[in-house]
């Protein structure tokens, strides 16, 4: 992190150019802002258009890509609320993340804080932390569909230790195929996660928790109590990624492991964004839960600030 | 400080979550060298022979060969434009103190809050109107918008480091602006410029969901990461062939983290932080 501190002094050093100067070093940081320009209006076509883009097809009845498209006004959104399966994508999404994100987080503090320590080994456990966070989204869900397919691993395991009757077909039953995607997310995620807050956690100096430690506090309290606050603000920040990535990301996890099925048991709401643009072609419906799926994502960021707001 | 007794559950509970990473990649780069058979008698067990049988079969029957080379196009093409733009807008940002170079900066800081995904259709209009549709063309422009928030931030952060005092050296030894930011900001900010790249490595080479949209599944087109689920497809059940394909497709990443290992960690670190 150290490499990124900007210098404190950084702005004490400006001074007015001596007017002695000739014409052209006379102003040197004048002119030089048009070279911004083309960085902006490249990210302006391709990410502020689509997004804006977004909000005005979720007000169009457009059926199909070569269908004749009419203004719809707020009659997507009374489709989409009164749609069964928009509201098992909600609950759906809602539960990944109740369930993903508390385990994600905590496991991964206490994982960082474990490998900030140093403990023997740790150079070992820091390099396999990360693998996770290499892999591509393909790659991670043919790991799982291995897994968890029916003569995977999972079902491989069980029978050899005589849990035979156990095995299913993880990916395939209702019951369980959201709890598959959750477990993916989290598998992954928790180690990325920890290494972030190993970093963070390597800045935090050492006589703070051996001060807290002369005092009588154990490392449990050490964790929670000194090292903690010193980081909050941080674990927002993390916190708040890991809460995008897994509200937006899910699409790619649930269309390569289980189509949202069976029914509509894993069927998250990005992934109906999805389906509903690239399958079902509906695409005023698609992107009416797109702008759903994005206020959700401004609401949940918000009450993550406050939440690890320093309230002291 | 010292580590106890009392760390033994921590330990313990540590070194199991490395399991959990371990086996299913070893599960993995084992069954990479066996046969159906082999994979579900002995789902641990090394692999009898190190034939690359498997690997072959799942490189000619996903023309793997046409992907890889495909991917590594795009993500090369889109890394040189993504520096070509960020570097002077960073440039100018770092050195310019008016208003309107803030409000710039505040737009790409902005830029965070914009989850790609959201904008999957829409992005995928724009590229059937520009007739671009079904090439890695678009996403040789489009990979390098989604990299800009992070990529000027932190260009940004690292130009600021650079004292004043030596560009007004090389503005009295009549210095084009072009030659300052060539001369002295380019080579100065040499680790954030690494940084930068190592990420967007990473991202555009791993990129799945806008590859699958925008370039389609012309094997002749289409990127690696696109080309690895249609394995599942083709081969039906073939673990072996599956999992060899998948290893495949990592090689390249996990080469690159292996050598730059400690590089890559404040890379992505870095890169975290800042959004």
């Amino acid at each position: 992190m150290t490499t990124l501190t900007s210098p404190p002094g950084g702005a004490a050093i400006r001074h007015p150019a001596p007017p002695a100067t000739t014409g052209r070093t006379g102003t040197p940081r004048q002119g030089g802002t048009i070279l911004a320009v083309p960085a902006l209006v490249w990210y302006a076509v391709f990410m502020i258009g689509p997004v804006i883009a977004i909000f005005v097809i979720a007000a169009l009845h457009w059926p199909g890509m070569l269908q004749p498209v009419s203004f719809a006004g707020l009659g997507n959104v009374r489709t989409v609320l009164d749609d069964p399966v928009f509201w098992d994508a909600v609950r759906n999404t809602a539960v990944q993340l109740a369930v993903a994100l508390p385990i994600m987080i905590v496991c991964a503090y206490m994982l960082g804080y474990y490998v900030a320590q140093k403990p023997p080994g740790h150079r070992v456990i820091r390099y396999l932390l990360f693998i996770p966070g290499l892999i591509s989204t393909p790659a991670k869900a043919m790991v799982f569909y291995a897994a968890l397919s029916p003569d995977g691993l999972a079902n491989g395991a069980l029978q050899s230790v005589g849990l035979g009757s156990l095995t299913d077909a993880w990916l395939a039953s209702p019951s369980t195929a959201l709890a598959c995607l959750i477990a993916l997310d989290v598998w992954s995620g928790i180690g990325f996660t920890a290494v972030l807050f190993a970093a963070r956690l390597d800045s935090v100096p050492d006589d703070l928790g051996e001060a807290a430690q002369l005092d009588g506090a154990g490392h449990w309290r050490t964790m929670w109590r000194i090292h903690f606050p010193v980081i909050r603000d941080y674990v927002g920040v993390v916190t708040m990624l890991q809460f995008l990535w897994t509200l937006f990301g899910s699409a790619q996890h649930v269309l390569l492991l289980t189509q949202g099925g069976p029914g509509s048991s894993s069927t998250t709401l990005s992934f109906l964004v999805y389906q509903k643009a690239f399958i079902a072609a509906d695409l005023g419906y698609s992107q009416t839960v797109g702008v759903i799926l994005f206020l959700a994502g401004l609401v949940g960021l918000l009450a993550i600030r406050r939440a690890f707001r320093q309230n002291y | 400080m010292k580590l106890g007794k009392r760390w033994l559950p921590a330990h313990i509970l540590v070194w199991t979550y490395a399991v959990l990473l371990i086996v299913p990649l070893y599960y993995f780069l084992a069954s990479a060298f066996k046969s159906n058979e082999e994979i579900f008698a002995h789902p641990f067990a090394l692999p009898e022979s190190l034939g690359f049988g498997n690997f072959r079969t799942a490189y000619d029957s996903a023309d793997l060969g046409t992907a890889v080379v495909n991917s590594a196009l795009v993500t090369v093409l889109a890394l040189a434009l993504t520096l070509l733009l960020a570097l002077p807008a960073a440039f100018a940002l770092a050195r310019s103190t008016g208003r309107l170079a803030s409000a710039m900066e505040k737009v790409f800081s902005l830029g965070f809050l914009i989850p790609t995904f959201a904008a999957l259709f829409p992005t995928f209009l724009l590229a059937a109107a520009t007739g671009l549709f079904h090439t890695r063309l678009f996403m040789v422009f489009f990979l390098p918008a989604t990299a800009m928030p992070l990529s000027v931030v932190i260009l940004v952060q690292f130009m600021r480091t650079i004292p004043r005092e030596m560009e007004e050296a090389a503005r009295m030894d009549g210095a084009s602006t072009y030659t300052v930011l060539r001369h002295i900001y380019i080579p100065m900010c040499l680790p954030g410029i690494a940084t930068v790249l190592l990420l967007n490595f990473l991202t555009f080479w791993n990129e799945y969901l806008y590859s699958l949209i925008i370039i389609g599944p012309d094997p002749e087109q289409r990127t690696v990461q696109v080309a690895l689920p249609t394995l599942k497809a083709i081969t039906g059940t073939d673990y072996g062939v599956l999992t060899a394909g998948t290893v495949l497709t990592l090689i390249p990443v996990w080469v690159v983290y292996t050598v730059l290992q400690k590089r890559m960690q404040q890379a992505l670190i870095n890169g975290a932080v800042k959004a």
